[in-house]
């Protein structure tokens, strides 16, 4: 075996072992040993990508797409799936991303979860998680894909429900676990639609019979690409299949950090990504992904400026973020939105860490308005979280700044009806400027709160009775809540060394592209992008100047209305929100979601099956078929029966009559 | 060579009667030997099984009612092995549960427990071996005389009526299939000494079609029954409730696949014609019983009838692989119906561990929040949880893959209709898992992790299921020929029957 | 003499033992009838082998008298159970095999 394929091998097995070793001996190990454990098989992970990326690059630059199989899987009757890694530039682009943000997540977690009575199950999750993403993500053919797919729905599941005495996070993770089934059907049925015509499951030979097999714009082939996109929308959390995202931030902070925010919710823009060549010759459907993109992006951009839930306002930013990427790549900026797939992995990761100190030092405690004035008492926390939001608003020099200008310049670039993507681009930019330095301001600047005062005075606050922050339920202490004995960032040296590292690449990331300078992620990916026919666009150089100022500028005023609204002048916010009511309404309500796919598919479905339940299977199943069945038998037999009655001069005379009829009857024919 | 299949199949009865003979506590051990003995044989078929071969294998011929043209032939091939494969496995491990369950459930007639018990392996085995019409239809109604005893005599409350509707409804698919036997014999031959029920001579005499149509109706009837498929499945809410559990294991994993595969061995090669014309009826069966199934499998609350209600919803699906008429529809329904089976059983055994926490009862209700005290027992339900919500990754998922792929080939809004039930099982499945192992602890439940005995009963079987999903391919390739073989008949016909639901034909490519 | 004759006694007396298994009640007069009809039996066969000349039927009519035998036995043996348990004597009375 060569050395690529093995160190492919090795990137993906590593974290299973983990998983493995950790499930098995995790209990025996003292204190951290889990922990550390769990870390240590993702590091060796991490390291394995390294080693693919660099014998990889070793390869001729044709020959940089590396098929690894293992064993056939299904291999009859037509089919030909086989246990197979495809290892080229973008999967290798990926699985650095996320080995390598998944190997901070964890030294994050090993302070974060220390007083977590889940504590072994939690990295024993978390390395199953890893292992699934990798797979969806080295994936050579559909069924694999498919497989890692529903993997990491179903850790997604596992992690969302892990304080599973929680009423709330049970619900929330069955909610995302069904939202992502509904996907992988999707998934399921697109891979039909195109199989149908390629007769192949790999994906170089799909795409290599694409071309023959296609003619552009083929019906078959649109639908089955907007099927797949059902896949990646539920994946990626946009419209109509975001509802679970919020609710998924009942997982430990780690979670919404590693798998809601940073790897599993960008699969896909992966998957968008790979099948490029499909997409490519399916327009209409690319263009449903960039409408939805865009829609969502603004949609999840309003609702972040009115939850008050800490983690949930992150939650929507991801949303709104994902929203770019995936209109990124259904309009052919595939470099721009993996690009802004990394950067935000990086930046994003480090909110979620920053916040998850902000909650610890709550206590608990996610509501943004019981917090305030938490910067004295945590200066790393609030500069991380500072770092982070000024990359998530689009501020130069930070990574996020390039990535977002990068995507909406080749939007721009395409001309036509994308010009409209790219105004809504920059006008989700100005909401991601208001709602993230909204929540910045909301919990780091004012009036310090009691427990920002009692961390000031080197006292860290430990709620007296635990109580469920979404419900008020006071927590089961088994499981179900974050531990008595909770850690924060400012104490923590494992927790400061994560989050300083995505600082340093949350601020350094973005100058991997800097437009006419550099451009490292572009000639990296070009051997999986060879054949596009938008890859290798140029944009005027007016339009890249005109773009990069207007995204400052955009940001910047973004900042600049925070600052109005929630440090400068508090009442604003108040008459703001009486003002425009109704909208205030919608927004917090979360555009009424919920509701209506409550309304809609939720009691429908229950509503026939209790119809089910008590009219139809007693009436018609147990009532009119059995009860007929039995009761033509039981006719039959009672009438039989009626014929014995015991009387010995009845049967004799039967007999009789019997015989005689039998004797007459031949007598008659003979 | 030829004596290894009468060896395995009547293996079990011998053990039976000798159980009979013995000190009832030494006769569970009896019978233990019997079924490992039985698992043994059927490993080394598979073991010896030649994928590359068409035809049948390890064949049994003898000569049984010359007369009146019935032998006693057996065989295996793609169809039948994993199905005889699975039976030794169940009966393996639900005669060791139901010896392991006399500690804490006292079992009076201990003896004739066993040996009915036996006695139904063999008429299992019976169905699944014969390669003659007449053997297939004695063995498939013997089937249902152990059980008729074991629910009766060991069964839970209302077993008496419950039984009795079991009986009474599955002996008039039964009655149906007998008719429909001998009309296919006798109108098949040419005359009275022409006479044979080889099912190798019957499919050389196609019958004329219309006799062909209702003979396969009274078949068909008799399976749904047995499945049970919607709406026939009328006996299986009362007879699920009243069975003794290790017995509704086998009965659930085993006795529903015979159905099936009588589908795939009886009609599908016999009455290709029927076949295609009541193509679309069946599919529509089998859609309902997915939706149904799975409908009722959410909203019902006993542990065992969720099981039960989501057997109907597989059943469904594997149904709807049989009579996708292409060869990836049937070798997913055969792959589906080795999985389920494998599933449901432990499935059942977990059912009766949970109930054994929380005071007895099956309700769903009362149970809830033991993955605390009981990781293993919790990781043990998750991976069955997983592998009956056919989750990718399990060998379910490829079955299942299979059986929509065959399916939307042919009939495409068919197909997409049925992957909802894929969705729905998702929520049933998970519904269980959760309200039985995560939330609060019950007011009566008592958190106990697995014993040392239960996990020699389960984890076998688990470790089974994520072996098959890793390596699914072990199965398909044993039977890709046998179903190119089946299937290739009836696809020609359907080609021409093109309805409304489906794709317009494809040119062929050159 | 014409077999026709025989024939007639041999119907009569069959007629006189159906009719009294027919109507009467009693255990014991229900064999007795019984008996008339197999000796009606045994007449026509009888008659039957002389026609004939040979001894086909006078070996039929030994077989069923030995039957007769038995069957009385068996009968009587029943009736004097039937008294010894102080069960009716009356075979409307005994109809427990009513289904």
């Amino acid at each position: 075996m060569n050395a690529v394929k093995l160190f492919a091998w090795l990137t993906l097995l590593f974290p299973l072992a983990g998983c493995i070793a950790v499930g098995l001996v995790g209990r025996k190990l003292p204190g951290r040993g889990a922990g550390y454990l769990g870390t240590g098989a993702l590091l060796l992970s991490f390291l394995s990508a390294i080693g693919t990326l660099v014998k990889l690059q070793g390869q001729d630059e044709h020959h940089r797409q590396i098929v690894a199989v293992a064993w056939d899987y299904a291999h009859t009757t037509g089919l030909d799936a086989q246990l197979a890694l495809l290892v080229d530039p973008l999967s290798v682009f990926m699985i650095l991303v996320v080995s390598g943000v998944s190997t901070l997540i964890h030294v994050y977690s090993i302070s974060y979860l220390d007083s977590d009575r889940g504590y072994v199950r939690f990295f024993a999750y978390l390395n199953f998680f890893v292992f699934s993403m990798l797979t969806l993500i080295l994936a050579a053919n559909f069924v694999l894909l498919i497989v890692g797919w529903a993997f990491v729905g179903a850790a997604s599941y596992m992690l969302i429900s892990f304080w599973y005495r929680r009423g709330t996070a049970t619900r929330a993770g069955i909610k995302a676990f069904v939202i992502n089934v509904l996907g992988d059907v999707g998934l399921v049925l697109g891979t039909f639609f195109i199989f149908r015509h390629t007769h192949t499951l790999d994906f170089l030979s799909t795409f290599a019979h694409a071309k023959e097999a296609f003619k552009p714009g083929d019906a078959d082939l649109t639908a089955g690409c907007i099927l797949l996109l059902v896949g990646a929308f539920a994946k990626s959390a946009q419209i109509p299949l975001h509802t679970w995202l919020p609710d998924a931030m009942e997982g430990p902070t780690p979670v919404s950090a590693l798998i809601h925010a940073a790897t599993m919710v960008t699969a896909g823009v992966y998957l968008i990504a790979r099948m490029h060549p499909l997409f490519e010759l399916a327009p209409s459907a690319a263009d449903v992904g960039a409408v939805i993109g865009c829609v969502t992006l603004l949609v999840a951009g309003t609702i972040a400026i009115a939850v008050t839930d800490l983690k949930r306002v992150i939650a929507y930013s991801t949303m709104s973020q994902i929203g770019y990427m995936i209109m990124g790549v259904s309009s052919g900026a595939y470099a721009a939105g993996l690009f802004h797939l990394m950067t935000h992995a990086f930046f994003k990761a480090l909110l979620f860490m920053a916040a998850g100190s902000v909650i610890a030092a709550m206590a608990g405690q996610q509501n943004l308005d019981k917090m305030g004035g938490f910067r004295k008492s945590m200066p790393f926390t609030f500069g991380c979280m500072v770092i982070g939001g000024l990359a998530l608003a689009g501020i130069p020099p930070f990574s996020g700044f390039f990535s977002k200008d990068e995507i909406l310049l080749m939007i721009g670039d395409r001309g036509g009806w994308h010009w409209g993507l790219y105004v809504a681009g920059y006008v989700g930019a100005l909401l991601t400027g208001v709602y993230t330095f909204r929540m910045i301001f909301r919990a780091f600047l004012g009036e310090p709160v009691p427990e920002a005062l009692e961390l000031e005075a080197g006292h860290l606050h430990h709620a007296e009775v635990h109580t469920n922050p979404a419900d008020g339920e006071v927590e089961d202490t088994d499981v179900g809540f974050p531990g008595a004995d909770h850690h924060i960032a400012e104490r923590e040296p494992s927790m400061k060394l994560a989050m300083g590292t995505l600082a340093l690449l949350a601020v350094v990331g973005g100058f991997l592209q800097i437009p006419k300078v550099t451009h490292v992620l572009d000639s990296f990916l070009a051997p999986t992008f060879a054949d596009s026919k938008f890859y290798e666009r140029d944009p005027t150089g007016g339009l890249i100047a005109f773009g990069l100022v207007l995204g400052a500028a955009v940001g910047l005023a973004g900042i600049g209305i925070a600052y109005l609204i929630w440090v400068k002048n508090p009442q604003i916010a108040a008459s703001a929100q009486r003002r425009l009511a109704p909208l205030h309404t919608l927004f917090v309500n979360k555009w009424y979601f919920d509701e209506i796919i409550d309304l809609l598919v939720v009691r429908p479905a229950q509503w026939f099956g209790a119809w089910a339940q008590q009219t139809f299977e007693r009436v018609v199943v147990n009532g009119l078929l059995v009860g007929g069945t039995t009761g033509v038998v039981r006719a039959g037999s009672s009438a039989v029966r009626a014929a014995q009655t015991g009387f010995l001069r009845y049967y004799t005379l039967l007999i009789v009559v019997g015989t005689v009829v039998v004797t007459f009857y031949f007598l008659m024919n003979s | 060579m030829t004596l290894h299949l009468s060896i395995m199949l009547w293996l079990p009865l011998a053990f039976g009667v000798l159980g009979l003979f013995v000190r009832s506590h030494y006769a569970g051990w009896v019978a233990i030997v019997g079924a490992a003995a039985t698992l043994a044989c059927a490993v080394l078929c598979v073991v010896d099984f030649d994928a590359s071969a068409t035809g049948l294998q390890f064949v049994t011929n003898e000569p049984w009612i010359r007369e009146l043209g019935i032998s006693y032939k057996l065989g295996i091939d793609g169809l039948n092995l994993f199905l005889v494969a699975l039976t030794g496995i169940l009966w393996f491990s639900c005669t060791l549960w139901a010896k392991f369950d006399e500690r804490t459930h006292p079992r009076e007639r201990s003896q004739l427990f066993y040996f009915h018990l036996a006695l139904a392996e063999t008429a299992v085995l019976g169905a699944l071996l014969a390669q003659d019409l007449a053997l297939f239809v004695v063995f498939f109604d013997l089937m249902l005389v152990p059980f008729f005893f074991l629910t009766g005599i060991w069964g839970g409350a209302k077993r008496v009526q419950a039984t009795m509707k079991l009986v009474i409804y599955t002996l008039v698919g039964s009655l149906l299939m007998l008719t429909a036997a001998i009309a296919t014999g006798v109108i098949a031959a040419a005359g009275p000494p022409d006479i044979s029920f080889a099912f190798s001579d019957l499919a050389q005499r196609p019958l004329s079609t219309s006799s062909q149509e209702w003979i396969f109706l009274f078949f068909a009837a008799a399976f749904l029954v047995k499945m049970p498929a919607f709406p026939l499945h009328g006996w299986m809410p009362d007879g699920y409730r009243a069975m003794p559990l290790p017995v509704l294991a086998v009965f659930s994993g085993v006795l529903s696949k015979v159905a099936a595969y009588g589908f795939l061995r009886v009609c599908l090669p016999l009455f290709p014609a029927a076949s295609a014309h009541f193509q679309t009826l069946l599919l529509l069966i089998a859609l309902a019983s997915i939706l149904y199934g799975s409908a009722m499998a959410f909203t019902t609350t006993e542990a065992r009838l969720v099981l039960g209600y989501s057997s109907v919803a597989q059943l469904g699906f594997i149904t709807l692989g049989v009579f996708a008429l292409d060869p990836q529809g049937a070798q997913g329904a055969i792959l589906q119906a080795f999985n389920h089976g494998l599933v449901v059983a432990p499935a059942f055994f977990v059912v009766a561990l949970l109930a054994a926490r929380s005071s007895g009862s099956e309700d769903i209700r009362d149970m809830g929040g033991i993955a605390m005290r009981a990781p293993v027992l919790a990781v043990v339900f998750l991976i069955i949880a997983f592998a009956t919500l056919a989750m990718p990754g399990s060998s379910n998922f490829v079955g299942e893959f299979y059986i929509l792929l065959g399916v939307f080939t042919q009939k495409i809004a068919i197909a997409i209709i049925a992957s909802s039930g894929v969705v729905m099982a998702a929520v049933y499945g998970l519904r269980l898992y959760i309200t039985t192992m995560h939330n609060r602890t019950g007011p009566r439940v008592e958190s106990r992790e697995l014993s040392f005995r239960d996990g020699l009963v389960v984890v076998p079987l688990v470790v089974l299921v994520l072996a098959i999903a890793l390596y699914p391919q072990f199965a398909l390739k044993r039977s890709a020929r046998t179903v190119d073989a089946i299937t290739l008949p009836v696809a020609l016909k359907t080609k021409a029957l093109a309805g409304w639901t489906s794709y317009a034909p494809l040119k062929e490519t050159p | 003499m014409d077999i026709g004759w025989f024939l007639a006694v041999s119907a009569l007396i069959f007629v006189i033992g159906v009719s009294g298994v027919l109507t009467r009640r009693s255990p014991l007069v229900i064999l007795l009838c019984l008996e008339l009809m197999l000796n009606a039996a045994n007449l026509a066969l009888i008659a039957f082998s002389r026609m004939h000349g040979n001894h086909d039927g006078q070996i039929f009519a030994i077989i069923v008298m030995v039957v007769a035998a038995c069957e009385v036995t068996v009968g009587l043996g029943v009736i004097v159970a039937m008294h010894r348990r102080r069960l009716p004597i009356d075979v409307d009375e005994l109809q427990e095999l009513q289904g």
